[in-house]
């Protein structure tokens, strides 16, 4: 299963270090991370999403919560929340392939931030899955190189 | 003020009398606030990792956090070891260590160690010590992190000059912790505890299983009360003996691959298995998943992080093991164990020790025995690593006294720094160090430190020529193919003796045994014994 947890952390150094380390140490996945300041300066807020078995993901919510610069941890429904993500993807293209490309960019809410004669620079925000539609739909054009946020995520209500 | 003598200070107003370390250039500030504080006594250990130890030991009998002090680089990375120790038995200890001027850090400069990476892993919390003025809110904070919730030790690396700079405010010991992000949780839910109360009243038979933890948060006595007021039985895990003696009729062994195997079949008895302060880790229970689906547990402990952990599903309780077991006393508890008492004796009675002694030397387990009786009543019995500690663990005869050895992360050379710790914790009391003379070698050097502060230190090596547990596992998986196990007849442990101005003491057989052990225990000096065992006794 996926544990999306939305994790407030003192803003100080080293802490990213004993977040990450937790995983490594405990052998779990980290499918994604993000990491910003919050409206506090002193707080840090990130998202981590993780995968395992239900027993990996609670021992994954009570080690983050044994940490003492965590102050806050959240798990979050991935139902019951407003998960985003950033892509920004270069793709090649040819005069052939052109306009079926622009129209996929249409149809799927991305935009062209770029323009060269042979490739273009796309960027898209969207929830992860339909982030992962979209580099699968241009992945036939030839991606030439392509940069995405870890997952953000904010519960609803 | 200098943050060093802020830090001296700050150690003064925590009660701390006696630290243990080794000094050096990075920490030579603090040394000298040290030396100016008659308050606050330092102990000069000859290797790092043995101060750390040496602070484990006093700080398991003052039940307070100790400190140890190092210099930089590798004097820091000597600790190591004894961080990881005490941190996988739960021991609270504040490791103070010197570090390169701050201006320096990060630039591979002589004797700089990343301390703070380094010991990730192994420390509760740490801190980089970036200004003096920080210095009485850190050491606040680090004396209340490393005595509450699950306890541990706690790293303050403090760069030299930081040692050094004046302080710009004055100075004041904060009254209070405010850390948002650390609240232990202490009471125990109300919700979960009924949950429990009713287990337990449904149960025919119920067993409790108590770890170090029980110890660690000081519930000998309360959950002492609750057995007997219950005639609930009690098994421990090996950092869980002392919590019942040897002698209570409610006591069933310690359990697991190297305890009583009537202790073992008492778990896989029972309907209820009351674990307290345990991690259940694999020399425990082998197969957690076995014991899950045989019984329901019942899993309290003050670190949510170990409930699932090692072991599931479980009707877990999270707090402190005195409220806990204060609130169980006093709740209705009404089952009827006589049966189940009866049964157990019946199962201790039958359970045959299948395991052969040679007689042409001692054998282990009777002098672990004749031993600890013969100890004082409150006497503390320390148990280094390796066959040494197996055959004290399953052997020693509790009484009033404490049993130390390291549980969790079995580092050999525990025993003599350890005791060293524990005496200068409690002069006056009886203490005996127990090694293989594997474990020795690893600090022998630590003889020194208590010939210096006439430490009267009674150490034993129960002497085999091998690295016993590696030999008796090879035996057993490896077809007597022994690999680097062999030590040879070295050192000459009555030269040694002498070496250090300690009394020396041999017994070779069973029949002298009584005898030289009461000469032993009665020398008021510092006295080295040497107990000869057969290489093939083994310990399962």
């Amino acid at each position: 299963m996926k544990g999306i947890f939305s994790v407030l952390v003192e803003n100080r150094d080293g802490v990213l270090s004993g977040i990450s380390g937790l995983f490594a140490r405990r052998g779990y996945n980290i499918d994604s991370l993000a990491v910003g300041e919050t409206e506090q300066r002193d707080v840090s807020s990130m998202t981590i999403v993780s995968t395992g078995d239900s027993r990996t993901i609670d021992q994954i919510e009570k080690h983050l919560n044994k940490k003492l610069d965590v102050i806050k941890v959240r798990r979050l429904d991935e139902s019951r929340s407003i998960m985003l993500e950033m892509l920004l993807v270069k793709v090649g293209y040819t005069m052939g392939n052109r306009a079926s490309l622009i129209e996929l960019c249409n149809v799927m809410g991305a935009k062209i931030m770029h323009l060269s004669p042979k490739a273009m620079v796309i960027e898209m925000h969207s929830d992860p899955e339909r982030v992962e539609e979209f580099i699968e739909l241009v992945r036939n054009f030839g991606i030439l190189e392509l940069q995405r946020t870890g997952t953000i995520a904010v519960a609803k209500g | 003020m200098n943050g060093a003598q802020a830090m001296v200070e700050c150690l003064k107003l925590e009660g701390v009398t006696k630290i243990f370390g080794i000094p050096g250039v990075a920490i030579a500030p603090f040394y000298d606030a040290v030396y100016q504080e008659p308050a606050v006594e330092h102990v000069l250990m000859r290797q790092e990792q043995n101060a750390g130890h040496a602070a484990s030991g006093y700080s398991r009998i003052s039940r307070k956090p100790a400190v140890c002090v190092t210099s930089s680089g590798p004097g820091a990375t000597n600790l190591i070891t004894a961080l990881a120790t005490a941190y996988a038995d739960s021991i609270p200890l504040i490791a103070i260590t010197g570090q390169v001027d701050s201006h320096l850090l990060g630039r591979d400069v002589f004797q700089e160690a990343d301390m703070r990476g380094a010991t990730e892993s192994f420390v509760k919390y740490s801190y980089l010590v970036k200004s003096p003025d920080d210095i009485p809110r850190i050491m606040k904070e680090a004396f209340f992190v490393a005595s509450t919730g699950r306890k541990g030790p706690v790293l303050i690396d403090i760069p030299c000059d930081v040692q050094r700079m004046e302080m710009k405010k004055p100075f004041k010991y904060p009254d209070e912790v405010n850390m948002r992000g650390y609240k232990p949780n202490t009471k125990g839910n109300a919700q979960q505890l009924a949950k429990v109360i009713d287990a337990i009243n449904h149960s025919k038979k119920p067993l409790i299983c108590a770890g170090g933890g029980v110890i660690l948060g000081e519930g000998e006595e309360v959950v002492r009360a609750f057995c007997e007021k219950n005639n609930i039985p009690l098994v421990s895990t090996m950092m869980g003996i002392g919590v019942l003696r040897k002698s209570h009729p409610l006591y069933f062994g310690m359990l697991g691959n190297n305890g009583k195997p009537y202790a073992n079949r008492a778990v896989a008895n029972s309907d209820l298995l009351i674990v307290v302060g345990a991690r259940i880790a694999d020399r425990a229970v082998p197969k957690p998943e076995n014991l899950e689906q045989q019984v329901k547990v019942i899993h309290i402990d003050i670190d949510t992080a170990e409930i699932g952990k090692n072991l599931g599903p479980t009707l877990p309780l999270v707090g402190d093991v005195r409220n806990i077991f204060q609130a169980l006393l006093e709740s209705d508890i009404h089952i009827d164990t006589k049966a189940w008492l009866e049964k157990l004796e019946d199962i201790k009675k039958n359970t045959v020790d299948t395991r052969h002694f040679s007689d042409r030397f001692v054998n282990p387990m009777l002098f672990v025995q004749s031993l600890s009786e013969k100890m004082e009543e409150d006497a503390i019995y320390v148990a280094d690593v390796g066959q040494n500690q197996l055959w004290s663990a399953d052997n020693y005869v509790m009484k009033a006294g404490r049993f130390l050895t390291t549980g969790g992360m079995g580092t050999m050379g525990y025993s003599i720094p350890a005791a060293l710790g524990a005496m200068v914790c409690a002069p006056g009391k009886q203490v005996v160090a127990v090694c293989g003379d594997g474990s020795f070698q690893m600090s022998m050097n630590e003889l020194a430190t208590a010939a210096v502060n006439k430490i009267p230190l009674k150490v034993i090596v129960v002497k085999n020529r091998y690295l016993g547990l590696v030999k008796e596992y090879q035996h057993k998986n490896y077809d007597d193919r022994f690999s680097g196990v062999k030590l040879y007849d070295y050192p000459k442990y009555d030269k040694f003796a002498e070496a250090y101005d300690m009394k020396f003491f041999h017994v070779e057989n069973n029949e002298e045994r009584d005898g030289i052990l009461d000469a032993f225990l009665a020398c008021e000096h510092s006295a080295l014994l040497v107990c000869e065992v057969d290489s093939g006794d083994v310990t399962v």
